[in-house]
């Protein structure tokens, strides 16, 4: 193969990530939001870590009902928390494929299973958390 | 009656002159409620300004090559209809996440070697003669991959995923689909061959389930789907490497 | 000077280039292929094929059946031979399609389905849903990508087909991302191109279907044979004229005029709406003509209905169709009917070439729409050209492979010569043209106007001469046409000049040619002769290339074997 001329390559212009791409869109904003919620839920872990550490002391010297903030701070990670668990428990259908009597289960009926599955779950360790805490 | 008119701001971009590029705005008649924005780029052409760059042939939505963001979403120019926008103008740039050729023309070279890399075509140990006749396939089992092998290559789901913007070195959207499309094909026996690429880092792992690629994929693909089942495909592989399908 | 030569180079990456450049490497693994195509592949035209590819599949079926159906439907202008060949090959390439992975439809028993179409007399199209064209071409791509041998020049236009001593060599190609000129040299040069819809301003084409391999084989000497046969498909949704694929009619669909009427039964009582195409379309502009079509915004129409087939059936057989008619006519063909008419389509005319793809030019090989190696004769039935493209396109291929295997090595010095002077041309003739007058979109408009009007369904002298008249000025205002991108980077205004250049020559091919056939034949209908001839015209129409807008004609006899014309009712 031979050539008129030498040409060079034309430049290209590079594509750049823009800083803010994440409020470009709404979804892509949700999506940063989802995967946000991680930071919260670790710092609540943390914190519990801490009120666990100072129960340790005794129940005379503990009072945890009286931490307002930490209630306060409780429910703004229960609110990502369940935000994460919704859409992620939502997606599961679309990951999930299983056949019953040679049909495929359709997503919904998947979905619709791990909310039970997550309410069951949530129920049972509700309940042994209130049994043990008598 | 005055005719409609509509704004078209299209990317402008010549590397013999630009170090940027800028948007360019065109004034056009709005002459028929059928028109779509690639209708809008070929008025401008052959009428406005001849100098304008841009990739189009079917015009029905099944070659793949006249994406472009509009008003800041990837979709299909010959499928993107002028009487959604209008009044508001209508601002038309190359696929985001790629590079800029020139005008609304994109580097496609990196999807081209993804594509290749997955190894897309039929894997057996042993071919059958062609005296043989056709493999049995029932409605059924191409049920399993026919979503998956609706794939046109328009790249739509490249511009829309945030983590291909970041990191070009991931798989992406398209190719794991694609991939997924063979896997699942009852007549191939090559997902051995394709896990590599599938399972290394840059593969599917790459991919943290933004969702978006599903969303603007204008043929119902759903490569978000492929993504997540070959993430799961790819776990049960490795957690139960004996008895598992070939 | 560094200097890299194929063994076979294929120009177009459609279904026929493709399956080319594989038979070229399965038959000989040692030859170097190269594949240049001004898209890329998946791009390529085949992808919008809806229908289906035809193939004797089924006991009951035979290649004798096969054979007389495509020599009839050809009103006796295909080479019999060639049919009779094609035939047996046909079920050969679906297979191995088949093999390669393509998602043909299948019946319970996992075999591949068939379906009835238009002139067929029993059922013998197979099918990928109502996307075969799509899932063919991907298939072929994709398999493709496994042969280290092929080499691919993406976005590559050639410009003009390298020609030494009586041979070919290779071809001149413009890089359009860079502006680059290349000679990329071949012991053999196959023309895969596809065909020039976009020469009329309603066709079912896409921007690409531009007629290149045709003009550059007509200017290196090469005759275009037949090309006054151009087919009208006769479902094209109005204003875009976007396909509605003849398995519409195929699955049970009904052709309705104004009054409700299946108006086919006063044309073609035996087959209705799987009649031949050519003689559905006459129907339709007759019934036009005589005031029972629908009238539209643009233009009149037929309806096509398929509600009485129910929506199970439509989203198992005609997915693409309802989103076709969701998305680019508001309607859901389940509830309403379809708004249809005659389109071009398809061009039966193309390069002269033989069973193997030869033609008169040595190691110049032509395959697909692009060629006419006789198999359509003058009109084609639908799903065969699928079947075609894959046929020829497989023996080009080998016949090029085997040429390749005791061909001289090709020279540089001449080529390089050739080259600059291509270059040459170009650059002063259209990249570094100042002034100009006149918009290529302007000629093009009025180009594709004037084919309309004067080459469409029906045809006379005056409409013809007429047209042949206005090419002419045309041809002259195009040597003043402005071209305002200076760009050497992906400058798609040359593209579309260059487009211009090709699409004028062979639209003087096809008037010039349809002037001359004094005849009603296939889907060149004359009112002014509106009966067959077979005592003068039962020939090949070849057209020359000349210094003037008018080609040189001659004719050559059509090649009969088993089957006698007759005369061609349904």
């Amino acid at each position: 193969m031979s050539t008129s001329e030498a040409h060079a390559t034309p430049r290209e212009y590079p594509w750049r990530m823009p800083a803010n791409w994440w409020t470009r869109s709404r979804h892509y904003f949700w999506y940063i939001v989802r995967e946000f919620t991680a930071v919260p839920l670790a710092l609540w872990l943390v914190w519990l870590l801490v009120e666990i550490k100072r129960a340790g002391d005794g129940p005379a010297r503990y009072s945890p009902h009286g931490s307002a903030p930490f209630v306060i701070f409780s429910v703004v990670v229960l609110l990502f928390s369940l935000y994460h668990s919704f859409t992620f428990l939502s997606l599961a259908g679309s990951i999930l494929h299983f056949k019953l009597l040679d049909r495929p289960v359709s997503a919904s009926v998947i979905v619709m299973s791990q909310f039970a599955a997550w309410a069951v779950a949530s129920g049972v360790i509700g309940f042994f958390l209130v049994w043990l805490g008598r | 009656m005055p005719e409609k008119r509509i704004s078209i701001h299209a990317t402008r971009y010549d590397p013999e002159h630009d170090k940027e590029p800028h948007l360019q705005t065109y004034d056009i008649p709005f002459s028929d409620e059928s028109m779509v924005v690639l209708d809008a780029l070929n008025y401008i052409k052959s009428h406005v300004d001849g100098s304008l760059s841009y990739r189009w042939s079917c015009r029905m939505g099944i070659c793949g090559s006249c994406g472009m963001m509009v008003n800041g979403t990837p979709k299909l120019t010959c499928n993107a209809f002028l009487r959604d926008y209008w009044p508001r103008a209508v601002v038309v740039q190359p696929l985001n996440n790629f590079p800029i050729i020139r005008d609304l023309v994109i580097d496609m070279d990196d999807f081209m070697h993804k594509l290749k890399s997955i190894k897309p075509w039929i894997i057996r140990k042993q071919e059958i003669p062609l005296g043989a006749g056709e493999h049995r396939q029932t409605s059924d089992q191409i049920d399993e991959f026919r979503q998956f092998s609706e794939c046109i290559n328009c790249m739509l789901c490249y511009a829309a995923c945030p983590v291909y913007g970041l990191n070009n070195e991931f798989l992406g959207p398209a190719a794991t689909a694609l991939a997924r499309r063979y896997n699942l094909d009852s007549r191939d026996e090559g997902l051995k061959q394709r896990l590599p690429v599938l399972a290394e880092s840059e593969g599917v792992w790459e991919c943290s389930f933004v969702g978006e690629c599903s969303v603007v994929c204008p043929k119902g693909v759903d490569p978000a789907k492929a993504i997540q089942q070959t993430k799961l495909d790819t776990t049960m592989r490795f957690v139960l490497p004996y008895g598992n399908r070939e | 000077m560094d200097f890299e030569s194929y063994d076979v180079l294929v120009v177009g990456g459609g279904l026929a280039g493709l399956r080319a450049a594989i038979a070229a490497v399965e038959a000989n693994p040692r030859v170097k292929v190269g594949l240049v195509s001004k898209v890329y592949p998946m791009r390529s035209h085949t992808v919008s094929a809806e229908g289906g590819a035809a193939a004797v599949m089924r006991p009951e079926d035979s290649y004798q059946t096969h054979a007389f159906d495509t020599i009839k439907g050809s009103d006796y202008l295909a080479d019999q031979d060639v049919v009779e060949a094609f035939v047996r090959e046909a079920p050969l390439e679906i297979i191995q399609m088949e093999h390669w992975g393509c998602p043909w439809s299948r019946d319970p028993d996992g075999k591949i389905s068939v379906r009835p179409f238009g002139g067929m007399t029993t059922w013998r199209t197979c099918f990928a849903a109502d996307k075969s064209g799509f899932h063919m071409l991907h298939t072929v791509f994709q398999t493709s990508l496994k042969y280290p041998q092929i080499t691919r020049h993406d976005e590559a236009f050639v410009t003009k087909l390298l020609i030494e001593d009586s041979r070919c060599v290779g071809v001149v190609a413009l890089d359009i991302r860079t502006g680059r000129f290349d000679a990329i040299t071949a012991k053999t040069t196959i023309l895969a191109t596809g065909g020039l819809g976009r020469v009329y301003a309603f066709s079912t084409n896409g921007n690409i279907c531009t007629g290149d391999g045709m003009a550059l084989a007509y200017r290196a000497g090469v005759g275009l044979k037949d090309m006054e046969m151009v087919q009208f498909h006769p479902t094209g949704l109005p204003f875009t004229g976007i396909l509605i694929t003849e398995a519409v009619r195929g699955e049970g669909g009904y052709l309705l005029n104004n009054g409700g009427e299946r108006f086919l039964k006063r044309y073609v009582p035996n087959k209705m709406e799987l009649g031949p195409r050519d003689i559905i379309s006459r129907a339709m502009i007759t019934e036009f003509e005589e005031g029972r079509g629908f009238e539209g915004p643009h233009g009149k129409y037929m309806h096509l209905d398929v509600r009485h087939l129910g929506e199970a059936v439509i989203d198992r057989k005609l997915p693409f169709m309802r989103e076709l008619g969701r998305e680019f006519v508001g309607i859901d063909i389940v509830k309403d009917p379809i708004p249809v008419r005659p389109v071009q389509h398809y061009m039966m005319g193309g390069v002269d070439a033989d069973i193997s793809g030869v033609t008169p030019i040595l190691g110049l090989y032509a395959a697909g729409e692009c060629a006419n190696v006789g198999l359509n004769g003058g009109n084609r039935l639908g799903s065969n050209s699928l079947s075609e493209c894959l046929v020829f396109g497989a023996a080009a291929g080998r016949a090029a492979a085997h040429f390749a295997s005791s061909a001289k090595p090709v020279t540089a010095n001449p080529v390089d010569a050739m080259l600059w002077d291509e270059a040459h041309r170009v650059e002063t003739e259209y990249l570094e043209k100042k002034g100009g007058n006149e918009r290529i979109a302007v000629i093009r408009e009025e180009m594709q106007k004037e084919m309309d009007d004067g080459a469409g369904v029906f045809r006379t002298r005056e409409g013809l001469s007429k047209l042949v008249r206005n090419l002419g000025g045309l041809r002259e205002r195009f040597e003043k046409v402005k071209i305002e991108d200076s760009s050497r980077t992906f400058n798609t205004e040359i593209l579309a000049a260059l487009e211009l250049d090709f699409m004028l020559e062979v639209s003087s091919a096809i008037a010039f040619s349809a002037l001359a056939r004094e005849e009603s034949r296939g889907a060149h209908a004359r009112r002014d002769f509106p009966e067959r001839d077979d005592a003068k015209f039962l020939k090949h129409t070849l057209a020359f290339h000349t210094k003037t807008l008018a080609p040189r004609l001659e004719y050559r006899d059509v090649t009969i074997t088993n089957f006698k014309p007759q005369a061609r009712t349904y």
